[in-house]
């Protein structure tokens, strides 16, 4: 009753937030753009005969190509406002107060308000996926239609996906888990963006040693499925490479629930 | 009733409260009075429990306030301003709070006319002054028509009118057997409306008493305030 209570309140507080939106409006309107310029390259290739000029026609995959970064982008922002929001402080004419203090007076059961929370960050980016991964591969299946070549078959199209939600929804949570440490939403945002999306330090830090591989966002990669010939060589396997992230979003979650339970709010 | 039993509260080296023993009692507005940092906003977190203490408790009804099974219908609270997250509307803000606390959502309306900001509800928090923020902090608080209303410098960025108003509702809250508990760091502004009064200075509770009792043998209430908690200020 009180999780239940506690959950629809932090439904109503994402969606009543600006940037809770924000995050969904990337991973929509952003691999929207991107699908199309994909496709319509893909197309051209197809109908000019010069397929060699792109990776392949695969309508997808073409769909598919955004879904890795803009996705982790749109998991991190809705990860990140979900509790960082909670921190942002008031104009200081107002006493700069924080929304943390009216939500613990209103819901004083910490861990259960810390659960509800990471609940609703789940949901969101569980309904983000349902809606952009299917979304953009019928649209590009419907820019390219049977010009291309489908090299993905049907069961490995939606254990894909599966594993591209597994992996929005752990950044999601390990963004969520880091925020509430920091009690604040910039720096978290900045780095797990720029680390998803500009320049992968995980990646960088890959060439220094083998043992960065087993990072969060490295050891879980492979859940995108790329052909081996698209993506950098080596790491863990799908599955492993799965329970290794789960198992960094756990001990995450854990760590930053029991400090959000015993700190001064 | 509210109760402060010893409470203690260390920041690192630094003593915050120590020994803070005072209750609120039903029926009565007990104001909590000194300078600013003197312990009053700690307390009143501790009490909700924001913060914890090092030692000692604060109780509602006997009871941690986190214990209580639907805490906003035994306390209505308003700390630092109205709480609610700039981007989104003084409506939003209260439909959550009524959420989280099992508050049916026809309370939303009723609270936003009696604080007189119904034709606000679809404005953002952030275009709100100072005032229509408090009045929406109340708002929050009066949502579980509390027995108890504990509120930190509720006054503050208030109009005159608006002053006046605060005061006949919190008068009306306690006549009607309620409890009232209220910061404040004006003596002045509190001695038109409290029964009670507990005077805080550097942590310790230096006076506590009707206001008869606490500032006798003063020739003001500005005296009062300076005598009671300026040897204190002296001292540090």
């Amino acid at each position: 009753m009180r999780i239940g209570n506690y959950f629809l309140a932090e439904v109503g507080k994402s969606a009543t937030l600006p940037a809770g939106w924000a995050g969904m409006a990337v991973a929509l309107l952003g691999s929207l753009a991107i699908t199309v310029l994909n496709a319509f390259a893909v197309r051209h290739a197809a109908v000019d005969g010069t397929p060699e000029m792109v990776a392949g026609t695969s309508a997808f995959e073409a769909g598919f190509a955004a879904m890795p970064i803009v996705g982790v982008v749109a998991a991190v922002v809705i990860g990140v406002t979900t509790i960082g929001s909670e921190y942002t402080a008031d104009r200081a004419e107002s006493g700069g107060a924080r929304q943390i203090t009216a939500s613990l007076a209103a819901a004083p059961h910490r861990l259960s308000m810390f659960s509800a929370k990471a609940l609703v960050v789940i949901c969101f980016i569980v309904v983000a996926a349902a809606v952009a991964i299917p979304g953009n591969i019928a649209l590009s299946q419907a820019i390219i239609g049977d010009v291309g070549t489908e090299t993905v078959s049907t069961a490995d199209a939606v254990g894909r996906s599966l594993g591209t939600t597994l992996y929005w929804v752990l950044m999601g949570l390990l963004a969520f888990s880091i925020t509430a440490l920091a009690r604040s939403g910039v720096v978290p945002l900045i780095v797990l963006i720029a680390n998803g999306s500009v320049v992968s330090f995980s990646l960088l830090l890959t060439l220094v040693t083998p043992l960065a591989h087993w990072l969060p966002d490295m050891a879980g990669r492979q859940l995108f499925g790329f052909p081996s010939e698209l993506v950098v060589e080596g790491g863990l396997a799908p599955v492993p490479g799965a329970i290794v992230m789960a198992g960094w979003t756990v001990v995450m979650l854990v760590v930053s629930g029991i400090v959000f339970h015993r700190r001064d709010a | 009733m509210i109760q402060f039993n010893s409470l203690s509260k260390r920041r690192g080296s630094q003593s915050v409260l120590s020994d803070v023993t005072f209750q609120a009692m039903p029926g009565r507005v007990t104001a909590f009075l000194g300078p600013n940092g003197a312990g009053k906003s700690t307390s009143l977190r501790i009490l909700l429990g924001l913060d914890r203490p090092t030692t000692g408790t604060a109780l509602v009804n006997g009871q941690p306030y986190n214990r209580l099974r639907e805490p906003l219908r035994f306390v209505g609270s308003m700390l630092d301003g109205s709480g609610a997250h700039r981007s989104r509307t003084a409506r939003h803000h209260l439909d959550w709070v009524a959420r989280a606390g099992g508050i049916p959502q026809r309370r939303v309306n009723e609270v936003l006319e009696q604080v007189g900001l119904a034709g606000a509800g679809r404005t953002r928090v952030g275009k709100f002054s100072l005032g229509m923020g408090q009045r929406l902090g109340l708002a929050a608080a009066l949502l579980g028509e509390p027995e108890a209303l504990v509120l930190d410098e509720p006054v503050n960025g208030l109009d005159p009118e608006g002053i006046r108003w605060i005061r006949s509702l919190l008068r009306g809250h306690a006549d009607a057997g309620g409890t009232v508990l209220l910061s404040s760091h004006l003596m002045a502004e509190v001695a038109e409306i409290a029964d009670d009064l507990v005077v805080i200075a550097a942590g310790h509770v230096v006076a506590a008493g009707t206001i008869p009792q606490v500032t006798g043998g003063y020739s003001s209430l500005e005296d009062a305030f300076f005598g009671l908690t300026g040897g204190e200020e002296a001292r540090r």
